[in-house]
């Protein structure tokens, strides 16, 4: 049998407590929980925007800390809640991950317009120019530039409107789905976790008090404060 | 020919205090106290300067210059690392700085013969670009606080594709050196068209012929824009690395105040 794709053990930081879990191969995990539960310190854990106090963490079954921090965040890439382009145009924003590793090309870019549904044209227009939706798909092309096999998703379509997270919630299963790509995402929304989610953890107070698949989860919760929480939801 | 102002002339240099000090009070902006303080203060402390460049200009150059060089250096670290007091060993890192390109502008001055090793020529020069090195340091550490805390998501973003530090700082040093050098390639463009540089001023008053004041004044706005150029540039690449730590992580100005003062 292979060995999971990332192990914590015993982790503990800032508000997080004796946080342990497996995460596999193409898993889809949701982390989800009261706001400040310890989400998104969870989160950057993953690819080390952030390292623990105590305990560890396993990547492929070697302990994080052995992997070149360049070489793991571009393997385990992060989409932010705000888009946080840089200035430029969309072209900048694309190659900036593959120009720090000498892989970029012009074909991946209109690959990678295709992916989030934005025309060709897009590529010579200045950030300045998009919409807020617009500007969170050229953050998710910007992160997917770097061809990841892990992508973490701290609250995506929280800045969205309605119309606009259905549109970027489709086309990211979609391309989960292409792609094989292993996920966890962070999100307020129920709904949001069940469509894009297979498994799902839930924190509160920085403890994990329920891990499994999603939809048992959030139609049979086992505990009181899952219960509690799926009923203010 | 020597000119001088008489002293009662200096005492009508009031009416010139007066006219700020009328519409601060008109207008309520309270800078009365302010407008005092300073005319007051910059009086003293420039007949102050006065004695004791007499006395110095009348030691011998060897004695009288390192110990002007090193009053004027020091108190320029001091008054600079006040802008960036959060970044720990930010009065030696300026300290250092100061010394260095004080030391190689001087080097170049007396080598190419621009001007003598005489007190009265190495302290005013010097003066100039200490001061104005000073400023430019300041600056850049003002606003490289500045483009860290306003562009945190940026950094983060950077970091999070793979950038080093050095990578993801780029565009914040980049606008941080921007902001600070561009007053400076301002004045050289419009030096002589806008207003006559002070030691141009100064010189020809002084009874100099205007052709020899303004090869003077090439000599210091040279110097000024390099040392200044170099201050920022040097300023900026030391103190950019207290915003991350060893694993590659954004930290925050806070986090860099408490660990300069552990």
């Amino acid at each position: 049998m292979t060995s999971p794709l990332f192990q914590f053990n015993q982790v503990e930081r800032l508000i997080l407590s004796n946080v342990s879990f497996n995460l596999n191969e193409e898993d889809r995990l949701v982390i989800f929980g009261p706001s400040g539960s310890g989400k998104s310190t969870l989160l950057h854990l993953f690819n080390r925007m952030d390292d623990p106090e105590t305990g560890d963490i396993l990547f492929r079954g070697e302990p994080i800390s052995q992997f070149s921090i360049p070489e793991l965040r571009k393997q385990v890439g992060l989409v932010l809640q705000q888009p946080y382009l840089f200035q430029g145009t969309v072209e900048d924003n694309l190659r900036f991950g593959p120009d720090l590793f000498q892989e970029w090309d012009e074909q991946l870019a209109y690959r990678l317009l295709d992916y989030v549904n934005l025309p060709n044209d897009f590529i010579s227009k200045s950030v300045d120019e998009l919409s807020g939706g617009e500007q969170q798909r050229v953050s998710l092309a910007r992160t997917l530039a770097n061809k990841p096999d892990v992508l973490l998703l701290d609250e995506p379509t929280s800045a969205l409107d309605d119309q606009n997270i259905a549109a970027i919630e489709d086309d990211l299963i979609d391309l989960i789905e292409k792609r094989h790509l292993t996920v966890v995402l962070v999100t307020h929304s129920m709904d949001q976790a069940k469509r894009v989610g297979t498994k799902g953890l839930y924190l509160e107070e920085g403890k994990i008090i329920e891990h499994g698949p999603i939809e048992e989860l959030l139609e049979e919760p086992d505990t009181p404060e899952l219960q509690a929480f799926l009923n203010r939801s | 020919m020597e000119r001088d102002i008489p002293t009662y002339s200096l005492f009508l240099l009031l009416v010139f205090v007066m006219i700020p000090l009328t519409i601060s009070y008109y207008y309520s902006l309270g800078l009365k106290k302010d407008i005092i303080w300073s005319t007051l203060r910059g009086t003293a402390q420039l007949f102050f300067i006065g004695l004791v460049l007499t006395y110095l200009f009348d030691l011998r150059p060897i004695v009288g210059i390192p110990i002007m060089l090193s009053v004027m250096i020091t108190v320029a670290t001091f008054h600079a690392r006040k802008k960036g007091k959060e970044f720990p060993r930010a009065f030696i890192s300026i300290l250092f700085g100061l010394v260095i390109i004080e030391l190689t502008v001087l080097t170049m001055w007396l080598s190419f013969g621009m001007i003598s090793f005489s007190p009265d020529e190495v302290i005013p020069m010097s003066g100039m670009v200490i001061g104005n090195s000073m400023v430019a340091m300041g600056l850049a550490l003002e606003r490289l606080k500045n483009e860290f805390e306003q562009n945190r998501g940026q950094l983060i973003a950077a970091l999070s594709l793979g950038a080093t530090p050095k990578q993801a700082a780029h565009l914040s040093i980049k606008k941080t050196l921007n902001a600070a050098l561009i007053p400076n390639i301002d004045q050289l463009k419009t030096i002589g068209l806008v207003q006559l540089p002070g030691m141009m001023t100064g010189l020809i008053l002084g009874g100099v012929a205007p052709i020899v004041a303004i090869k003077y004044q090439l000599v210091i706005s040279i110097s000024i824009f390099s040392s200044v150029s170099i201050s920022a540039i040097f300023i900026s690449m030391i103190m950019y690395r207290f915003f991350f730590n060893q694993q590659m992580q954004l930290l925050k100005l806070e986090d860099i105040k408490k660990s300069a003062n552990d």
